[in-house]
Order: structure tokens, then sequence, then C-alpha cells
């Protein structure tokens, strides 16, 4: 086991410094010239160069690599162009609040399609069946930009009932942060005031960004149940007059917890990365808009910090549900 | 407020989730008998440090938290006294001495004093960002004096007219506060960005950048305040909201309390609001389509000509809603010694193909590259007019959307710069020469040179102005200078569009001038009535 | 699983496929996804011929038009320079239609080859393919394309590009699993010692193998290609006016909100349209064809 454990860390290692040259590669990649975004637009030549030397983009590019390299091992992200701001300062500012954005949706995600995963497979080819399935691909089929602009013009704009953007209202100044997470700090301080506030502001983003990740959950959690129901034993079970909510409780259940399991791995590191969108509508101050902003003026290295810390989270997601799936299924534990 | 409690009464029937819901409905906020305005844009401020970054954003913060020998006040702008009461310029134009209020205090207590004035240029001279090209060629380090507590000495290297335009934009910090939170030799560029050292009206609360600037109103602000006692706004909230249609939101809301960065469309919408106030006055920031004079299809005079006959200008005002002026020169109307230059092209298809028949393409049947600032929406639709207006001549155009640092590479050398490049510039004060020296041959390759103009003689009457100590002489050779450009049509002349706020009727004290960039504002007069 | 395999090989195809056909049409969901899929095939292949205002998708500008609400002349109304609505979203699915079959074959194309290779050679250089694939799958999906458009410049080819470079590692996984199982089977086995060639191996047993599974992940990757595209699109980086993509469109669009919120609607409804009718299609097909990975 702890060999295993070894093994994939040390790959997941190898995997990130790939990624890290694969990043610097598309960062690279562009004509542009990254000093005059540094000096500003009506910098002449001589601040122009300035900037070059100030972020060392006079060197040859194999060692802006190193550099880059080194700093990370440092923990330092280097500097965003665009603004001379540290990117590990940002993304430390701006993470929390995607993480809040995703563990949210996440969690509707599992709450909400395993219990209609379980009622399509009782009703199967029944009406309510083919409503949960169509909902299920609707869920993979919204554009998620135009379903969050589309909730933004019905509950904020014209029913008033929740603020259009953000994470809380401007008056309110967020507390020191404890997690970063609003959600918990806010409940940790006792702050219900501020708890109300930051769950009307994250509720809407959060369940645009849960509706594929529900959909995935709803598919399998739906599959495992009709082919739980189809076993011998249930069957048995069913003649035995033990009552279906049982069976659904003890058996389907059970069995799905794995797949569901190994999706919440999946989807994890992609919601990470879909979060792009979401955030972009909502105007969320996390990672993805960090990213989409900075990558919109050509300023590279917010979006090589990003992508680190999304691959990151691929990573540590998809190791979890590994060892997580070898603990629960000891069947499957490898050599 | 009676709409607010019937709406809350309907959010109690609404979701459990949603009731009593705070943030919404509400007028401006109140810090005890206080109120706090709040500002909304599009536009981030990353970093502080009045030395190293402006735009407009970022500008308007540094003015609220910071203060200059001078300052730019009203339309058409005019240069006030600030912390220097008054200056003496030299008959040869060489040295600028400024004599300092007494009374001017930093935040933390500190006098204002020479040392702190010649501390700051110095500063921004030596960081050589931001602002230090205004004055860089022309002003050293060591030229600058603090002869007394209360005096400035500024020494030129030559004669530079313009000087005193660019004053109103260096900013002063104080010293011993840079000092104590250097890091290394930095010059305390780390700890400006997120921090201020300022002797300016407001005070920095909060700083976010990405999502809001909270400052606090100094109540015993040296210089005093605009309005009475009584109605100073406790503070004012720079509140960043990227898209229009949430910012345009939360001022019919009250959620702001005045807003910038509007699409023309928007202004006829929001005039209908009841309690709305549209705030539309002429700007200063020209667009042009500069062409590439060097290589290619347009270093053909006769194509650029044929295509500034072609192009529909009436376009670009239908585009604003009418909340534009045609360019008559290309200099803003507000700059001094603009003249409308007789002749400029207007749309005429007829000399437009006459132009074409005399140019190396006689029949058009080629494709020509638009390339505009990715995300600029009223540049990009711009580039759909120009498209629909060159058909007629069979040429295409392929509009192309670039982030601004590969636009300003490739525009950088004339092999690469891209056949047409709109672009928009904004005066950063009222002398001419910044308007006119981005036709002279020293700014091939900067943004504004994309063009890679070539006439010496141009070049020689720029340098020939800026020397010049003479006012009407000046002038004179600035109305030269504008009609000898439009006649070789380096670009596409297109059009001054308004600057555009929306506000709520009880915010009052809003002044408008056209040399501060687009969206940025004066927060120092504002306050709510009622 | 060898049942299936041997059975699928044995049946010959024309019957296969009249039996799927029959299948599919006994699924309500599926048969929605095949009317949609075809709805938008046909509005692609018969777009240009059928729209009001032709000239809309060229770049003509009536700006005295602009943002008008759904009248008879204009269905789904004006946008800002006075364009039919209606005209660009049925053009749109034209371009939506081609950058979504293109990228999922591009995909496939790279993809199924490197798979079939790493799965049948083994040893280091199955693991070297594998790695870097799962160096690819390892990273986000969209952040990566967002970072690779902005690098190359914004426009339709470029997202194409970027999308099938983080597209294809997906397919290399399918493709090396099936040549991995299929490799272990007795009649491969058997095959092999019957001195049947690579090549005749590969075409004969392990490509048909694949097939299945490979239609299912293409016609569902068809769907999300569309979706991805006009992702790109709304974030900026996607097609270049005047072309009508339709995740550009919503992106001006939002603009426009609430004033004029029909503007938006139309392109949204059409990319939900078309990426559900793939997606239901991918599901039906599935069920038919490859009912054991049922997955998620």
């Amino acid at each position: 086991m702890l060999g295993y454990l070894l093994r994939r860390i040390g790959l997941a290692g190898l995997m990130l410094f790939g990624l890290v040259c694969l990043t610097f590669v598309i960062s690279n990649v562009a004509p542009s010239d990254p000093a005059a975004l540094a000096a500003g637009p009506d910098a002449g030549r001589s601040q122009i160069e300035q900037a070059r030397r100030d972020y060392g983009l006079d060197k040859p590019l194999p060692e802006q690599f190193l550099r880059y390299l080194t700093d990370l091992a440092h923990g330092d992200f280097g500097r965003s162009i665009a603004t001379g701001r540290s990117v590990g300062t940002d993304l430390a500012r701006y993470f929390p609040a995607t993480l809040e954005l995703v563990i949210l949706a996440m969690a509707l995600g599992v709450l909400l399609g395993v219990p209609l995963g379980v009622l399509s497979a009782l009703r199967k080819d029944g009406p309510a069946d083919h409503a949960t399935r169509i909902f299920a691909v609707s869920g993979i089929a919204l554009p998620p930009f135009w379903f969050g602009l589309l909730l933004q013009l019905a509950f904020a704009t014209w029913l008033g009932l929740l603020p259009t953007s953000g994470r809380l209202s401007v008056f309110t100044e967020p507390p020191p942060p404890i997690t970063g997470l609003l959600l918990v700090d806010s409940l940790l301080t006792g702050n219900f005031g501020l708890f109300r506030e930051a769950l009307s502001h994250i509720i809407l983003p959060a369940i645009v960004l849960s509706l594929p990740c529900l959909a995935s959950i709803l598919r399998v959690n739906r599959s495992e149940m009709v082919e739980a129901l189809r076993m011998d034993y249930v069957t048995a079970a069913r003649a035995h007059g033990v009552t279906p909510w049982r069976i659904v409780m003890v058996h389907a259940l059970k069995n799905a917890m794995l797949p569901t399991l190994a999706i919440i791995g999946l989807r994890w590191g992609w919601m990470m990365s879909s979060t792009v969108l979401v955030e972009t509508v909502f105007d969320w101050p996390g990672i993805g808009l960090y990213a989409v902003s900075s990558a919109i003026a050509g300023d590279f290295k917010p979006v090589m910090g990003v992508t680190l810390i999304v691959g990151l989270n691929f990573m540590i997601a998809n190791l979890i549900v590994d060892l997580l799936y070898g603990v629960l299924d000891p069947r499957l534990r490898r050599a | 407020m009676t709409q607010d409690i019937s709406r809350r009464g309907l959010m109690a029937g609404a979701a459990l989730l949603t009731a009593g819901m705070p943030g919404i409905g509400m007028a401006f906020e109140r810090d005890g008998n206080r109120k706090v305005l709040v500002f909304s844009g599009n536009q981030q401020v990353p970093v502080l440090d009045p030395h190293v970054r402006y735009d407009w954003s970022t500008r308007m913060i540094q003015q609220s938290v910071y203060d200059a020998l001078l300052k730019y006040e009203g339309d058409p702008p005019r240069i006030v006294p600030w912390l220097a009461e008054r200056y003496e310029v030299s008959p040869d134009g060489l040295t600028y001495t400024f004599h300092l209020v007494g009374n001017a205090k930093f935040h933390n207590g500190d006098p204002v004093d020479a040392e702190a004035v010649r501390f700051s240029f110095e500063r921004g001279l030596k960081l050589n960002a931001g602002i230090a090209w205004m004055l860089k060629d022309f002003l050293k380090p060591e030229n600058i004096a603090a002869v007394d507590a209360r005096t400035v000495r500024f020494t030129l290297d030559r004669p530079f007219a313009p000087f005193i335009s660019y004053v109103p934009w260096w900013y002063v910090v104080n010293p011993r506060q840079v000092r104590a939170n250097q890091d290394g030799d930095d010059l305390g560029r780390k700890w400006l960005t997120e921090n201020a050292a300022g002797s300016g009206p407001f005070r920095l609360r909060r700083f976010d950048a990405n999502t809001l600037m909270h400052l606090d109103a100094v109540p015993d602000y040296w210089k005093g305040w605009p309005m009475a006692d009584a109605d100073r706004p406790s503070g004012i909230i720079y509140r960043i909201i990227r898209e229009a249609a949430p910012r345009k939101a939360a001022l019919q809301r009250r959620e702001a309390d005045i807003i910038t960065n509007l699409t023309p469309d928007d202004i006829e919408q929001l005039s209908r609001v009841p309690g709305v106030v549209v705030e539309n006055h002429k700007g200063s920031t020209t667009f042009g389509i500069k062409f590439n004079c060097q290589q290619g299809p347009t270093a053909d005079i006769n194509l650029r000509k044929a295509i500034a006959y072609a192009f529909d200008y009436d376009s670009l005002l239908a585009i604003h809603n009418g909340a534009a002026v045609l360019m008559t020169s290309p200099f803003p109307a507000s700059m001094a010694g603009h003249i409308d230059v007789p002749g400029i092209p207007r749309k005429d298809l007829d000399k437009a193909r006459d132009f074409l028949r005399r140019s190396r393409f006689p029949n058009g049947g080629i494709e020509l590259e638009y390339v505009h600032v990715q995300g600029l929406e009223d540049a990009r639709r711009i580039g759909l007019a120009l498209l629909d207006s060159l058909r007629a001549l069979d040429i295409r155009v392929n509009i192309v959307g670039q982030p601004w640092p590969t636009m300003t590479s490739r525009g950088s050398k004339p092999e690469t710069s891209p056949n047409m490049m709109s672009v928009y510039v904004t005066p950063v004060g009222t002398d001419p020469d910044t308007v006119a020296y981005q036709y002279h041959r020293a700014s091939w390759g900067l943004y504004y040179g994309t063009a890679h103009y070539e006439n010496a003689e141009v070049s020689r009457w720029i340098d020939e102005a800026r020397g010049e100590t003479d006012n009407a002489k000046r002038m004179a050779l600035y109305a030269r200078i504008q009609t000898q450009i439009v006649a070789d049509q380096p670009e596409l002349f297109g059009m001054v569009a308004n600057r555009i706020w929306a506000r709520r009727d009880y915010v009052q004290g809003f002044t408008f001038s056209p040399v501060r960039f687009t969206g940025e504002i004066d927060l120092y007069p504002l306050w709510a009535r009622g | 699983m060898s049942a299936t395999a041997e059975e699928t090989v044995a049946a010959p195809p024309r019957r296969r496929l009249r039996l799927a056909l029959w299948l599919l049409s006994r699924s309500f969901s599926s048969m929605l996804g095949l009317f949609l899929v075809i709805a938008i095939v046909v509005l692609a292949l018969i777009g240009p011929w059928i729209v009001p205002y032709p000239d809309h998708v060229a770049g003509a500008v009536s700006l005295a038009n602009k943002l008008q609400p759904p009248s008879a002349a204009h269905w789904l109304g004006t946008d800002e320079v006075g364009n039919d609505i209606l005209t660009r979203v049925i053009i749109g699915a034209r371009i939506s239609l081609l950058v979504g079959i293109g990228i999922t074959f591009a995909a496939a194309a790279i993809g199924v080859p490197l798979g079939i290779l790493a799965g049948l050679a083994g040893g280091r250089l199955r693991e070297a393919i594998m790695r870097f694939t799962d160096l690819f799958l390892s990273v986000p999906g969209l952040v990566l394309a967002i970072a690779l458009v902005a690098a190359l410049g914004p426009g339709i080819v470029n997202a194409m590009i970027a999308l099938i470079l983080v597209w294809w590692p997906g397919y290399v996984r399918l493709a090396e699993s099936k040549a991995l199982s299929i490799r272990e089977e007795p009649f491969i086995e058997a095959a092999r010692v019957a001195g049947a060639s690579r090549a005749r191996i590969l075409r004969r047993h392990v490509l048909p193998n694949s097939l299945s599974p490979l239609i299912v992940k293409m016609s569902m990757d068809i769907g999300q290609a569309i979706l991805a595209v006009a992702s790109l699109g709304f974030i900026g980086l996607g097609a270049k006016p005047p072309t009508p993509e339709w995740g550009a469109m919503i992106s001006i669009a939002r603009g426009y909100l609430p004033d004029w919120w029909w503007y938006a609607m139309a392109p949204g409804v059409f990319i939900y349209l078309a990426v559900l009718g793939f997606n239901l299609l991918g599901d039906g097909l599935r069920d038919i064809l490859d009912p054991r990975s049922n997955r998620g």
C-alpha cells in the first residue's frame, strides 16, 4: 500500500513537471511583447526596456524557465506582467472563493443526484424516469454561461430575490479569514447574518456549476440501482416481503457508493476548470475569473499559476479516490 | 423607502433562503450618520503606487488618496494650485520654482514639505515606469532641489513647454513611510502596491484589487472640503463589476450610486429610469484607425485615401447613439491649438473610387487586416462598419481582436504592423504636444506610432513647437502640423466618443473634466443629498 | 466480455445495424436525440437557402435597425448592428456542427491509433504513450484551451486546434483499453498462432471491437465540442466577427441584458438543443451498442 502510494505521488510530481513545461511553452508561443504590457500604454522605449529587465524577460528562454522552476519550488508563482502583483498572493486570495463554490456545487450534486437516480430507477421507463433522464442530459447540455445568465435574469433582475453577482454585498467587510470559506467562517464565528448573505450570493453559481456533476451522479445511481434491483437476492428479499425502501437503502445505495465516489474524484478537477465560465458570469472572485481576465489581457503568469493549481487538484482528487477505492473495496487493491 | 418595505414583504413570502437578504433595495449605506457613496466601473485597480501605474480606475483612486503640486479641474480643464500655492518659470523656460502651502499634512501627520516633493519626483524618475516617460527626457533627478522646507526648484535640461501640463499627475508620497517600508532597494515599490502614503482627501481603508476599494474621507483634510460639513460623506467605495448588465442593475437597485462604462445603447434606457441622471459629456479620447504606412497595401497613400473616403463616418455616430463627435483634425476639439482642418475626408464613394483607381489596386480585390484590442466592443463594431463600407471597393476586411501585448508587439515593427489598427488615444495633459508627438518619427513602433508615419517636416515642426516659448508661434506651428497630417492620411480619423456616467439624482458635486481618462472622475467633491 | 466480443465480431454488420435501429426507435429519449441531431444537420445543410437575410452573416451593417424586438420581419429581433438574429443562429448551426464534428474526428484520428499502438505494443512504448496521455488528461481542459487560444490568437481555427489538443487523450484511453482487452482474448491468440499478421488482427478484430464504444463516445463528444467552442466564444476567444458563432453571440448579447433579453435567448436555446440532441443520441446508442459501460 505504502509503495503504491509513493509510486503514485512520484508519478503525480512527474506530471506536475510536465504541466509546468506545457504551460511554459504555451505562454511563450504568443507573438507578444510582455515587456510592453508591463510598462504600460504610454511608456517609451526606455521604460519598456526597464520593464524587460525588471521581469527578467531579457534573459534567454531556458534561463527564464529555470528561474520559474526554482521560484515554483519555493512556492513562488512569479509576478503578473500586467499588474506587477505576485501571482502566489493573488492565487491565495482567490482560491478559497473557488473552493467554496466547488464544494457547495459538489454537495448539491450528491444530495440531489443520488435520490433522483434512485427515484428514476424505481420508476424505470415511467414518465418520471424519462423526465429525470432528460433532466440529467440537460445538465450536461445546458451551456453553463447561458444558464447562469438566465438565472441571473430571473432571480436577480426580474424577481429581485437574489443578488446578481459577487461573493458579498459591497458594504459588508469580509471577516478575517479562518478557512477562507465564507459559509464556514460565518458559522464558526456564529455570524448568521453573514452566513445568509454569503449563501444568497453563492447559491445561483453553485446551482449552475453543480448541474453536470448532478447529472453524472444521477445516471450512475440509476444504472447501479437498476442493476441491483435485478439481482437474485433482491428479488428473493422482495418475495420475502422486505419493503422496497429497505432494499434501496441497504443494497442498492451501497453499490452506488463507489461509482459515486469515482465521479466526485473525476468531477472535482473538472469543476475547478469549468468554474471559469460560472465565475465569469457571476463575477465570482475566484481563480477562474482570474485566469480568464489575465488570458484576455495576454498576461500568462496568472494563467500558468491557475493551470498548475487546477492540475494539482486533479491529481490529488484522483489519488484520494484511488486510495479510498482501495480501502472500501479490497478486491480492487492493486499490486 | 416604502418600496423597500414592500419588497421585503414580498421576500418574506418567498423562499426562506432569501428572506431578509441584506444589500438589496438599499439606498446609499450609512456609516454612523454619514453616507458611503458607491461608484462602480469595470476596471480593477491592481497597483496603487502612483509612480508605477496609471489608468482610469487606478488614477481615480490615486487622485483621491494623494495630492500633487497642481491639479486639473473643470471643463475646459484648468490647472489650479494644490500642494503648491504658486510657481514661477524663468524666462528661458528652464527653471520652475514651486512654493508649497504651509498646512498640508500626510495622513500620518507628517508635514508635506519640499523634501517630500523632491523625493517623489526622484522616485518617479528612478523607477522609470508609469508616469516616468512624461519628464524623463527633460529632467534629471539631481536637478530637483529642495531649496527650503516650502520651496522646490526644477531645472530642466532644455526648454519643454508641456512641463506644467504633466505636473498634476506626479503625486507626492511620504518619504518617511516609504523608507520605513522599503524592501531592499525597491523604493517601497512592493509596499505601495496595496498601501498608500499620501496626503489626499481620502485614506485607504480596504484594498481588494479585483473587487473593491474602500476609501474613508479625511475629516480634517488640510485643504478643507467643498461641501457643507454635515454633507461630507464618510467615504467612497469603488466597486468593480465587470459586466455592464449587473452594473446597470446595481444602479437601478441603488446598490451603486454612480456607474460608468456604459454601452451607448444603455444611455437612452437609463435616462428613462426615474431617479437616474445620465452625465453625458464631450470627451477627449480620439479613436483612429492607424494604417501601416511603410509596408503592405496601405503604404500606398491613394489606397489610404480611398479607404478614408469610403468609410461611413455616420456609422460611428450611430454606433454611439449620437454620443460622439467626428474628428475634424488629428487633435481632439478640447485640445489647445485645435483647428478644423478643411477637407478632412468624409464618405464620398466617387472620390474613394477615384483614389482607388490611382492606387496599386485599381479594382480592389484585396483583404486587409483590422486589429483591435480583444474584448473592446465598440472597436469590434466599428470593424464591422469598416468591413461593410469597404465592400463598395471590393476590399475585404479581416477583423481580429488581439490582446494588448500582442498588438503592441506586432505594431512595433513596420514588417509586422497590421494594415489597420484601431487605437484610442487619451491625451494625458492639455498640451497639444501630447497628441502631436504620436506623429513624430520617434514614436515609431509605440502603440500610438504603429502607423510608422514618416514626414520629416512634420517631425521637425513638432520638435520646434516643443521648445517654442512664444505661445502664438507655437499654435501656428500646430495648425500646420494638423493640416499636413490630414493630407498624408496616416490614419483614418474617427471620432471622439462622449464620456458617460449614470448617477442617482441625489448624488451631488459631480464635476467633469475632459483631461481625466474615460470613466475617471474626481471623487473629492461628491456627496449625497437627503 | 468475451461473449459479447465474439458475438459482435460474428454478427454481420448490416443485421446488427438494423437491430440497433430497431432498439433505438423503442426509446423516446433516443428518438428525441435523433430528431434534434437530424434537425441541426438539416439546418446546417440548407441554412443559407432558407434564411431571410443571407447578407447578415457576411458583415452587412444596418445600424438604423439595431436591437429591434422580435417582429414579423425579424422573428427573433435584430442584434447590435442591425442583423437578423434568426439568420445568424441558423447559419451558426453550420459553424457549430462543422466545428463539433471536426474536433471530434481530429481528436479520434490522433487518439485511436496511439491508443491501439499502446495497447498492442505494450512495454516501454505503451508506458510512454500512456504517461503522456495521462499528463494531458490531468490538465484542466478548459483552462488549458483558454491559455492556448489566448496565446495563438482568437479565431475559430485556433479554438479548434486548442480543443483538439485537449480532446485526443480520451480516445487514447478508450482505444488502449479496448486493444488491451482484446489482446488477451482467446480468438486473437488463435489468430496469432494461425499466423495472421498484426495488420490483419488489427483490421479484423481490434477495430470492429472498438467501434461501438468509439461511436458512442464520438456522438457524445460532438455535443461537448459544440459546447466547448461556444464556451470559448463566450469568453471572447472564439470566432472572429462577423462569423455568427453561438457562444460569441451570447457573449455580446450579455452586454444588452436585461433590456434586450431576447438577443441572448435564441443562441442559447440552439446550443442547448444541439448538445442535448447529440448527448441523447449517444446515450441511446450506448444502451444498445455498449450496454456494460453505462457509467456516468
